[in-house]
């Protein structure tokens, strides 16, 4: 018999892998949808670069430096809009395997494997942010190119380190979204929604600083703000929320610890709840 | 532990919300489940055998961890239910659903070896399990295109390899031939046939009858969510054995169907409607003595008789005999 009955970490991270290899193989069927990841963030930005030249006029550059600590406002603006769609294309990411499979069939399917969701959801997650990273870092350094700025100034490093540590809790928080699609069963209006307020949140275009205090609470209980402000402080030095670059990082390494844990917590409770109801199939 | 599936007083009830214009909402509930009582002995090639809505589906996903059961308690392959899911899960091979079960978007191979990963399977391994099911289900010249392209029966085909992907020593077939033609749903029994004789334990669900006679052990009549009879296919044949079948071909309404029931020496009739014909089962211990008063209450109804023939006893009747319907009706809970 082939079965394997207690599967070890090798096991699971196979099966994760194979989930990511799934995905990658579906959407290398549709060539578009990379190409349109690139361009929109760039377009995305570009918006407020060019209302802030019309109305800052040739001061724009000293007034924008005054108000975020740094004079260049593309970089800023690139890396807000490119952090964004990290973190839009997790949560799109996420809902919609679990919606799309729910709707096509295979959500049962691979419901009958004894594959966790914790291990299906890593593969997920290492596919998108996979896609995610290529997406964002090629949209920035093409944006950067585009509008005449160097891309590669201040602690590249660091930025990154500040990606990595704010892309573990993102995928956490991405399951309670995804507990959300399993039990409303509805999944493109509520991501429409949760991008509107998570760009708000998070200051893609504005230091979270100018939000009124309860907001910029809201705002600061986020993860992607700490990781937009992060990166922004390590390559354009805006300043990070406690000062120091690595007390900024650790208040994300406790995110990192809690958001999974509390993401699955929920995603397990809606999964029993679906399971005691309707079941996984119904959509 | 008895048995390699015990299931005792199994009960589902599902809760579902019905919409009533645009915010009002009303709970109905649909017991669909009513305390199955079960033993599968390892080495069976068991029956499941009940018409649309009786509740087959829903035990199978009970038993396959989908759906948790409001009561009751089971345990399969050894392990209990709601407490070793994922034991359970790795040691069953289930279909369900048949070809929605699938990616449509890549190939028959890419398919089995991607459930296998979710088996644990390594992948050496998987890629040859996956290559031995193309052989056995001889899948070989589609296995490479996406299962889009395939027909509905190479799906169902493909969706039966993946039950077997992980080895494991139980199947639960929920409905494995139900979009296929004669031939391939026979070819498709004869494997199910041969890896039961190579020591698979086979839960196997159907609504057509004959499809449980010829390849079943044992079966279990399910109706409306309870075991109506169980036994071996001779054996639920036996407990008729005083009856006999008459069948009657025609043009023949409802009325007239009804008549037949309320005649003396008559003890069950039921109508069902094939190809535009009418078939009336009647049972009844003295078939001869009746006959004469059949045919003039079918007369009196204007019912047009084509054939009349004394019949072996089939499942189906032994599920007449205690429904009153025929397997063909659609008996969902409502
Ligand atoms: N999600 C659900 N919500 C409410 N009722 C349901 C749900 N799923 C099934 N039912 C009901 O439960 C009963 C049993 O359904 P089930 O699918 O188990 O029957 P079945 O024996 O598999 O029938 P079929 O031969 O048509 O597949 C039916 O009355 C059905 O309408
Ligand atoms: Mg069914």
């Amino acid at each position: 018999m082939a079965a394997v009955l207690r599967p070890s970490l090798a096991h699971k991270l196979s099966a994760a892998l194979a989930e990511t290899r799934l995905r990658l193989l579906n959407i290398s069927r549709y060539p578009g949808q990379l190409a349109m990841e690139i361009i929109i963030p760039i377009v995305f930005a570009s918006m407020p670069m060019l209302l802030g030249r019309a109305s800052g006029g040739g001061a724009a550059a000293e007034n924008f430096a005054a108000n975020t600590g740094t004079a260049n406002y593309v970089a800023y603006l690139l890396i807000g809009s490119n952090v964004f769609t990290l973190v839009s294309n997790a949560f799109w990411h996420v809902a919609y395997w679990l919606r799309f499979e729910q709707e096509t069939g295979t959500l049962e399917s691979v419901y009958l494997t004894p594959t966790s969701s914790l291990t299906l959801v890593t593969g997920v997650a290492l596919y998108s942010a996979a896609r995610g990273l290529v997406a964002a870092g090629l949209a920035y350094i093409v944006g950067c190119l585009i509008f005449q700025v160097n891309p590669l100034q201040g602690d590249v490093l660091l930025a990154l380190a500040f990606i990595g540590a704010g892309l573990v809790p993102l995928y956490g928080l991405t399951l309670l979204f995804g507990a959300l699609v399993l039990k409303v069963k509805e999944s493109n209006a509520l991501i429409g929604l949760m991008q509107w307020v998570v760009s708000f949140l998070m200051g893609i275009f504005f230091p979270v600083a100018v939000l009124p205090p309860l907001v910029r609470l809201v705002a600061l209980l986020f993860p992607p703000t700490w990781m937009t402000n992060g990166v922004r402080s390590a390559l354009l030095g805006v300043g990070f929320f406690f000062g120091e670059w690595y007390l900024d990082l650790a208040v994300l390494w406790v995110f990192m610890l809690f958001a999974p844990l509390f993401g699955f917590w929920v995603f397990n409770r809606v999964e029993r709840n679906v399971k005691r109801n309707e079941g996984m199939g119904q959509f | 532990m008895q048995g390699q599936v015990r299931i005792e007083n199994l009960g589902k009830t599902y809760h579902a919300r019905q919409r009533r214009g645009l915010f009002k909402s009303s709970e109905s509930r649909v017991e669909a489940l009513k305390g199955i009582h079960l033993a599968i002995q390892p080495g069976e090639l068991f029956g499941l055998l009940g018409p649309n809505g009786a509740g087959k589906t829903t035990l199978i996903k009970c038993l396959t961890t989908l759906l948790l059961p409001t009561s009751g308690a089971a345990w399969v392959n050894g392990y209990r239910l709601t407490e070793q899911d994922n034991l359970i899960r790795a040691t069953v091979g289930c279909m369900l659903m048949g070809e929605r079960g699938l990616y449509w978007k890549l190939s028959g191979r890419e398919n089995l070896e991607f459930f296998g990963a979710l088996y644990h399977l390594m992948p050496a391994t998987r890629r040859r399990r996956a290559a031995e099911i193309i052989d056995l289900l001889e899948l070989g010249e589609i296995a490479e295109r996406a299962v889009e392209t395939y027909s509905s029966g190479q799906k169902m085909k493909l969706a039966f390899g993946k039950a077997l992907i992980n080895d494991a020593p139980l199947l639960i077939l929920d409905e494995p031939t139900n979009t296929l033609d004669l031939p391939s749903a026979r070819e498709l029994r004869a494997v199910v046939g041969a890896l039961n004789e190579r020591g698979k334990t086979v839960i196997y669900t159907t609504h057509i009858m004959s499809e449980a006679e010829t390849l079943c052990d044992r079966v279990a009549i399910v109706d409306r969510g309870e075991v109506l009879a169980l036994g071996s296919v001779p054996e639920l044949k036996a407990s008729l054995k005083r009856e006999a079948v008459t069948r009657i071909e025609g043009i023949i309404s409802n009325a007239a169907a009804r008549a037949v029931e309320g005649l003396p020496g008559v003890s069950r009739a039921a109508l069902a409607a094939v190809n535009g014909h009418n078939t009336l089962t009647v049972m009844s211990p003295e078939p001869r003595a009746v006959l004469p008063r059949l045919i003039e209450a079918l007369t009196a109804h204007q019912a047009v008789v084509q054939k009349i023939v004394p019949e072996e006893v089939t499942l189906e009747d032994v599920f007449i005999a205690r429904t009153g319907r025929t397997l063909a009706d659609d008996t969902r809970v409502k």
